[in-house]
């Protein structure tokens, strides 16, 4: 937050008064902004995934060290000739027991990992360069991220068409999916449904992501890619979400595009070139070092 | 000869962990160090067959033990097992201590022992090769001497 208000000084301070008008004014401050809370965030989420994925480690390994080594004493009751004794018996039941308790930690420990690798999707630094990717791979990635928060509320639907590999900056639009992933459930009071769609189209490739929540009123839609527009609390939304999204997307030489009814649901629409042309130098969201 | 690993990480958790697995797998010596230099001063008195090091330590971060590896004990094969996310640092270690490997924690034993054994064995191929090499001198100078003996008892 700090990096934040930093970044506002310094934009009104450089800016002479005169020569921009006020809305350039407010863009400039706000890509600062959008820059350097990226920025914070990717390294605050490298540093994470990193402290958590030593442990886990551990764990892990333990694990599975201990189901072995519990089918190997297994083995050794079942062959001592006393195995039938009322003693060995009850052995048997414990270690039975334990395995159940280990294979729970292991799922346990799984799920874990899962949400980290999500994690570190976000927390790789661009390397400047534009790179073939996956989508639906980055997709599921994010998918697996915002699940922990859609809980049973939120059923997810996917219908992946056929997408060549699409060369991108793909952290960033990872940042997209998440903003958009998340703001739909948000969306959505109570259960409902969340449809994660792929098409290629051409020299472009659309990825639809629809919510069955409560939809943008009309007289809303020219406000939401705003900086700081927000109908939500404080404390869940900063009104930063979409317009870093677009900021990402124009980055790319894409469009997204909203389309809502209210009562019904939201779709948005990312659009990106299959090819990048050579890097866009200044746009924004540069990615940090590590 | 039982092989020897060296396994250096500054977490005592992931040294117990990997050791116990290979105890139970293997008849491997598992050689353990939290401290990255204390791994340096045994490579000078001890032969390793596989080294295996984390990236982020204090004093010294893996990529450096490596190179002192490397300069110790050239034909042990360098493992980086790793928890730091970086592409970067992984194709630097590549290039600069010639890495045999490069594991991501949290890692999969299955993959760990099977970069272990390719590591061993190739590290025997090595001195064997050395052997070999050291074999052929030694007769190659056995044969120049007879030749000149043969000259001096002939002329
Ligand atoms: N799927 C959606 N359904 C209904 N309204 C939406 C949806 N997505 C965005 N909006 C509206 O657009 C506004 C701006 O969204 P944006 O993501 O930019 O900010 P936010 O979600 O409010 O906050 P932040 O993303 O910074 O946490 C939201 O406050 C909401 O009113
Ligand atoms: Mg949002």
């Amino acid at each position: 937050m700090e990096a934040e208000s930093e970044a506002a000084t310094m934009a009104t301070e450089k800016t002479p008064p005169c020569e921009l008008d006020r809305e350039e004014v407010e863009r400039i401050r706000a890509k600062l902004v959008d820059a350097s809370r990226m920025a914070a965030l990717g390294g605050l989420m490298a540093s994470i995934v990193h402290e958590i994925n030593t442990p886990i480690g551990s764990i892990l390994s333990n694990n599975e060290v201990m189901l072995r080594s519990l089918n190997a004493i297994e083995q050794k009751i079942a062959a001592s000739p006393d195995a039938d004794s009322p003693g060995l018996q009850k052995a048997l039941s414990i270690i039975e027991m334990m395995r159940g308790l280990a294979s729970v930690d292991k799922i346990a420990c799984e799920r874990i990992s899962s949400v980290v690798r999500g994690l570190k999707t976000f927390s790789r630094a661009d390397d400047g360069q534009p790179r073939e990717t996956d989508l639906h791979e980055q997709i599921s990635d994010t998918l697996k991220l915002v699940s922990c928060q859609y809980r049973q509320r939120i059923r997810v639907e996917t219908d992946f068409g056929d997408l060549p590999p699409v060369e991108c900056y793909p952290q960033l639009l990872n940042q997209v999916f998440l903003n958009v992933l998340v703001n739909a459930g948000q969306a959505i009071e109570g259960e409902g449904v969340v449809t994660v769609r792929t098409r290629r189209e051409g020299e472009m490739v659309r990825v639809s992501i629809s919510d069955t929540g409560h939809g943008i009123p009309p007289d809303r839609m020219a406000k939401i890619f705003q900086t700081g527009f927000t109908t939500k609390p404080v404390g869940v939304g900063t009104g930063l979400g979409l317009s870093i999204s677009r900021q990402i997307i124009d980055k790319h030489r894409g469009r997204i595009e909203v389309e809502s009814a209210e009562g019904a649901g939201t779709t948005f629409h990312i659009l990106v070139p299959v090819r990048q042309q050579p890097p866009d130098r200044g746009a924004a969201g540069e990615g940090e070092p590590t | 000869m039982t092989p020897t690993v060296f396994l250096v990480d500054d977490e005592e958790m992931v040294l117990t962990s990997i050791r116990a697995f290979l105890s139970l797998e293997t008849d491997y010596r598992v050689a353990t160090f939290a401290d990255p230099e204390q791994a340096v001063d045994r490579l000078r008195t001890e032969r390793a067959d596989v080294i295996i090091s984390d990236y982020l330590m204090p004093k010294m971060n893996g990529i450096q033990l490596l190179a002192r590896a490397k300069e110790l004990q050239p034909e042990t094969p360098r493992v980086l097992l790793t928890g730091h996310a970086d592409k970067q640092s992984a194709i630097q270690a590549i290039n600069e201590v010639a890495l045999f490997q490069y594991l991501e924690k949290p890692w999969d034993n299955a993959q760990l022992l099977l970069v272990i054994q390719a590591a061993i064995e190739r590290a025997n191929l090595y001195r064997d090769l050395r052997d070999k090499i050291n074999e052929l001198a030694m007769a190659n100078s056995n044969l120049r001497e007879i030749q000149t003996r043969l000259l001096k008892a002939f002329f």
